[in-house]
């Protein structure tokens, strides 16, 4: 047994070091798409975890008319009070809006507004973030209710954006990621063809399949584990030099999540790419 | 020690290697394969390594029928067969030694059991004062030595040889034949290609010749051509 490790750690070692160009562009590669999976992995983590604390922090505000009356107010009330997807909900007057108001309205436009031009309004907290959207859409077109303003309008949008930029960030990492697969795969398959000779050696004096297949498996787990590693420092470094900050900062837990994802994969494809290689390149 | 029964091989493109064979080789026998190029002698040897499948019949080595071994078991056959080439098949980055040594560290042999046998077969093919060259460093003759020491290290129970005197001059040839002889006095059943008429003549050994995949001829102590009143 001692013999086979250190044969297999000796021919998977001078591989890598006779095809070292091939070994160093596909670590590499390994390590850009790894890194851009990881990036992607912090910026949905990251984005997720906002967008979880927005949709807490901001309540559903159900806007009544200036010109509502007592009873169409209270009505509300009470079909907001029946609502079990509504946590609590807190009646603001127009004197409370008016004090609101004026902290974000600038002085020149607050001098045509008074009180009485003010909406009442509710302010509720959903029992679930999500159901944000069904107190919207169940209140909007009552009598007296002006709008409906809820989180996720704004929080939506955002998401929206980040999303679409994590698809840019994954498919990205895709091609990449394929693409250093072929070049593990390639560079397995020059190892086979350089050594061809010995192989055809192996066969003859009764070398078992295994044998001759695992320096070349572990060739290619190591490219990918390098690359992988170099990836992981590279997250790593992201989230150390270029933290996140307020609702997006992720903590070191989740970075070490992500680069747990990007071990695995990094030593998944040079796996898989090597077991191609030998599955197509190398007859025994 | 080795059975051929009805044994027929075709290659893929129609082509007909062996036909309907049947033979038996005794341990310890030294048998001369003879026969044009195409009359399907390496056939013959492939089919011995399993690096082919009989298409009809049975091979047996031992007792056991090679054609149901799985696939997973061949190289454990290949452990019980040396194998010697006309080019020798020597890695040209290694060696004397780490060739010889190749053989039995690639079927997990620990290091005392390479260090103990391989300066022995070295001394029995006369090269141990050359265990540091490389190959390229060795005449024809001596490569092939090296080659017989690697196939026969192991000490397998049959040794195949395929056209070993084909890139030798005679005084090689001689000196890679009495290697052989001196293998088969050991018990080792050796089965021999080759074009080497002045050999087979020489040695008088069991000859079998095949002509476009037949047999055509099994002679017990027989010469290369057709020798009248002996043939079998």
């Amino acid at each position: 047994m001692r013999v086979y490790f250190s044969y297999a750690f000796k021919e998977t070692f001078s591989n890598l070091w006779r095809n070292r160009m091939m070994t160093v562009a596909a670590v590499l590669t390994v390590a850009v798409s790894l890194s851009l999976v990881g990036g992607s992995l912090l910026l949905k983590q990251s984005a997720a975890q906002a967008t979880a604390s927005w949709e807490q922090s901001t309540p559903v505000r159900v806007w009544m008319q200036p010109t509502a009356t007592p009873g169409e107010i209270s009505a509300v009330r009470s079909q907001l009070a029946q609502l079990p997807i509504v946590k609590s909900c807190v009646f603001t007057t127009k004197q409370q809006d008016f004090k609101e108001a004026r902290l974000v309205i600038s002085v020149s436009d607050l001098q045509f507004l008074t009180v009485a031009d003010m909406p009442t309004s509710f302010r509720c907290t959903p029992t679930v973030p999500l159901d944000a959207l069904t107190v919207e859409t169940t209140f909007q077109h009552q009598p007296g209710v002006y709008r409906v303003t809820a989180p996720d309008q704004q929080i939506r949008a955002m998401a929206h954006t980040i999303r679409i930029l994590q698809v840019v960030f994954l498919a990205l990492a895709a091609v990449l990621l394929l693409s250093a697969s072929v070049l593990i795969l390639n560079t397995i398959r020059m190892a086979i063809f350089t050594r061809r000779r010995e192989v055809s050696v192996m066969k003859l004096v009764g070398a078992t399949n295994w044998f001759i297949r695992v320096p070349y498996i572990t060739e290619g787990f190591v490219q990918g584990l390098l690359g992988s590693g170099v990836a992981m420092l590279a997250v790593w470094a992201f989230h150390t030099w270029y933290p996140l900050h307020n609702e997006f900062a992720l903590d070191t837990a989740k970075v070490w999540g992500t680069n747990v994802v990007v071990l695995v994969a990094g030593v998944g494809i040079g796996s898989v790419g090597s077991a191609i290689a030998i599955r197509r390149f190398l007859d025994v | 020690m080795i059975r051929f029964e009805n044994v027929s091989k075709t290659y893929k493109n129609g082509t007909p290697a062996l036909t309907n064979i049947s033979l038996d080789i005794e341990k310890g026998e030294f048998v001369f394969l003879v026969g044009a190029s195409g009359s399907g002698k390496t056939t013959f040897l492939r089919l011995l390594l399993r690096e082919e499948l009989a298409d009809h019949g049975r091979i047996l080595e031992a007792g056991r029928d090679i054609g149901n071994l799985p696939r997973w078991r061949v190289p454990y056959l290949r452990r019980n067969i040396g194998c010697v080439f006309q080019d020798y098949r020597l890695l040209p980055n290694k060696t004397v030694f780490e060739n010889v040594a190749f053989a039995l560290e690639v079927i997990g042999r620990p290091r005392s059991t390479v260090e103990n046998q391989v300066p022995q077969i070295l001394e029995l093919v006369g090269l141990g004062a050359k265990s540091k060259n490389l190959p390229g460093e060795l005449s024809g003759g001596e490569q092939q030595r090296v080659a017989v020491a690697r196939a026969f290290v192991n000490r397998p129970l049959i040794l195949l040889a395929d056209e070993p005197t084909g890139n030798l001059d005679p005084v090689n040839s001689e000196s890679i034949m009495a290697l052989l002889e001196r293998i088969n006095r050991t018990g080792t059943t050796v089965v021999m290609a080759t074009h080497d008429k002045a050999l087979v003549d020489r040695m008088r050994r069991r000859v079998v010749e095949l002509d476009r995949g037949e047999m055509i001829r099994d002679q017990v102590r027989g010469v290369y051509g057709v020798e009248e009143g002996l043939a079998i």
